[in-house]
């Protein structure tokens, strides 16, 4: 089945502001043909299928799908965790899929911000050097890690928590923290695994107003859930089905 | 930049976990204060023979000795031989290139008598050389000279033991004392010599009792002649001890020439220094490989410890590794910690050796010398010690899957 016409659709949202790099202008997320299979001996399994897709700069996209339909690894692969078995991944101008471990821990740091379900804070450091710490791997100086680490908690409106640690915050603030770790770098994308998976929907709603907000500030926003409520307020949503994408909609017309 | 963030890392992670890392610092810390005590004990006992060869002559001194070669098979010559003569020092003295002192000694007991007192004492037959050749100084009067050879005059010089022994307080010199019943002007003593490996007792005791009177005295009493008058032993003195071995062989030609065989031992200083540079050598070795299997041990510590710290941080790394830390910065953190941790242990180990060193030191009465280089050693072994032991965790640690850290709970 073809979802070309529906791709075409996000491919017609792209940012306006013209581009300074070579033409023809690419998506900033291009996904053709990626397959991943996990050899366990004998019988090889196929988490993802021939995944094609695009995402723009400036979208706020979700992927959906049941548990064991690959949209783990398919989240692991756009956060350049893990590469795929065949495929190109061009992210911001750049095939990923190409690249080795070391460049792609570059790759993570400068283009992607991770949320995660569990937060994923430094249980040992305070909330400031928390959000610091992909300034520092970026060689950013002291100065100004505190101060982009400052205003990234202002945003996400924790500022005054900085001093604290991680275990002296409650879930949402703890959520915050690590969105505001996300963005502190400037990243091209911001990848979210269940962000509300561990939070009361009341925080949770509070999450997802702050993603809304950043996509709103022309953010690139893709977040991996099975919750359709969220998936709803998302601009488009992508479904994943036995490692293949079998739905691609705008957010509002499921809702 | 990276690299001090992650030793600060690393120091922050040694704070919150501080038994770990004492336990880590007790490895190190005995493994180098092992190495520093053993060292310290064997460069002071290698600095305390070499004091004593120059206290006592220095190392350009050969001896020779007579040897009976006991064989049946000896011919007539061999048997006639009557060992080390005068005759051999004066040949040594006039052919020898080698060689720019000879000092021929006849020893034997004689009955000694001052007034009231009488002893059985060894005294010696020597010639002016054997001063210098033994580095051994007149204090008072005069030491046994040319004209007392020529002459076989009846002087006699003795030691500081000896001038006690026989005359107290009152000054020995000019006074007559009875050897074998024949008087002897004392025209000398000599100093005092004392050196003591350690133990207290003064090695170089013997020299104070020595009873110095002119070799052909001697001989003129035994009614030998100066070519073959018998000598207990000779020291000779090389004129370079880069040539100790053609020294040894120039002496050995005259002496088989003069006696037809070989019935006497040639034994320069240089050698036997060189024996003990090898035995030396070997106690080092000892020395070192204890102290490399005690530091040894400190490192499989060093390495546990930080495996069980890797463990409980694969999450942490996880996490670092998902926000852009690449293998080099884990690799770097893990490393900055086990090499400070181990640099630390080194530096208070070389406090805990020196404190080894002063007990066991205070305990034998052995001195013990630690040198700026043992310091070094300890330190460089001790940070090698980190490094190597650290390798492994800090390696498992940098190629860590992220995806599989994450998930660890």
């Amino acid at each position: 089945m073809s979802i070309l016409s529906i791709l075409n659709l996000a491919v017609s949202r792209k940012v306006e502001k013209p581009s300074l790099h070579a033409v023809p202008e690419r998506a900033l997320i291009e996904l053709h043909g990626i397959r991943k299979t996990y050899d366990s001996g004998e019988n090889a399994v196929e988490a993802l299928r021939g995944i094609n897709a695009e995402i723009s700069k400036g979208e706020f996209v979700s992927i959906i799908g049941p548990s064991g339909s690959g949209k783990s690894t398919l989240m692991h692969i756009l956060g350049c965790l893990d590469s795929p078995t065949e495929g190109s991944y061009w992210l911001d101008g750049q095939d990923v899929a190409a690249i080795g471990g070391g460049g792609l821990a570059k790759i993570r740091n400068q283009k992607i911000g991770f949320v995660f379900q569990t937060f994923n804070l430094l249980p040992r450091a305070s909330i400031l050097k928390n959000v610091e710490l992909p300034l520092l791997y970026a060689g950013v100086d002291s100065d100004e890690r505190t101060e982009r680490a400052r205003q990234a908690l202002e945003l996400v409106g924790i500022g005054n928590r900085a001093k604290h640690r991680p275990a002296e915050l409650s879930g949402g603030q703890r959520q915050r923290v690590a969105v505001a770790r996300a963005l502190v770098n400037n990243p091209s994308l911001i990848l979210a695994d269940e962000p509300t998976g561990n939070l009361d929907s009341k925080t949770g709603t509070e999450i997802i107003d702050i993603f809304e907000t950043l996509a709103a500030k022309g953010e690139t926003i893709v977040i991996v859930t099975h919750d359709p409520a969220i998936a709803a307020r998302t601009h488009r949503r992508i479904r994943i089905v036995d490692g293949e994408i079998v739905d691609a909609l705008p957010g509002e017309a499921v809702a | 930049m990276i690299l001090l963030e992650s030793i600060l890392d690393g120091i922050a992670d040694i704070r919150t976990h501080m038994g770990r890392t004492m336990l880590q610092l007790v490895g190190v810390i005995l493994g180098v204060a092992s190495i520093v005590a053993t060292f310290a004990l064997a460069s002071a006992g290698r600095e305390q023979s070499q004091r004593f060869y120059r206290m006592s002559g220095g190392i350009a001194k050969i001896f020779i000795w007579n040897k009976q070669s006991g064989k049946v098979t000896d011919s007539a010559r061999a048997a006639a031989s009557k060992g080390l003569t005068f005759g051999d020092a004066m040949a040594i003295r006039s052919q020898a290139k080698e060689i720019d002192l000879v000092s021929p000694v006849i020893s034997e007991q004689a009955v000694l008598r001052f007034g009231d007192r009488e002893k059985t004492r060894e005294i010696s037959g020597v010639v002016p050389a054997f001063s210098p050749m033994n580095d051994f100084k007149i204090e008072r009067g005069r030491f046994i000279t040319d004209s007392d050879i020529q002459g076989a005059t009846r002087v006699v010089v003795i030691g500081t033991d000896r001038a006690n022994e026989l005359f107290g307080s009152d000054d020995p010199i000019g006074k007559t004392v009875t050897i074998n019943g024949t008087g002897y002007v004392v025209v000398g003593v000599m100093e005092h010599k004392f050196f003591a490996f350690g133990s207290g007792r003064n090695a170089l005791r013997w020299m104070n009792r020595q009873i110095f009177v002119p070799v052909t005295t001697i001989m003129t009493r035994r009614g030998e002649s100066l070519k073959t008058g018998r000598v207990a032993f000779m020291h000779v003195r090389m004129k370079d001890t880069k040539r100790a071995k053609e020294a040894v062989q120039e002496v050995e030609e005259i002496l088989k020439r003069e006696h037809g065989v070989t019935d006497f031992e040639v034994i320069s200083r240089v050698e036997r220094l060189k024996q003990n540079e090898e035995q030396g050598k070997m106690y080092d070795i000892t020395f070192m490989v204890c102290g490399i299997i005690s530091l040894f041990v400190g490192g499989i510590v060093v390495m546990n410890i930080q495996m069980a710290s890797f463990n409980e941080r694969i999450r942490e790394v996880g996490i670092r590794k998902a926000i852009g830390a690449s293998g080099l910065h884990v690799f770097g953190q893990f490393m900055a910690e086990a090499v400070l941790v181990s640099a630390l242990g080194g530096i208070i180990g070389i406090f805990l050796g020196r404190a080894f060193t002063t007990g066991i030191s205070m305990l034998t009465n052995e001195p013990a010398i630690i040198t700026p280089e043992v310091i070094l050693k300890a330190l460089v072994f001790a940070a090698g010690t980190g490094i190597v032991f650290g390798v492994y965790p800090a390696l498992k640690a940098s190629r860590l899957n992220p995806i599989e850290a994450l998930r660890v709970e």
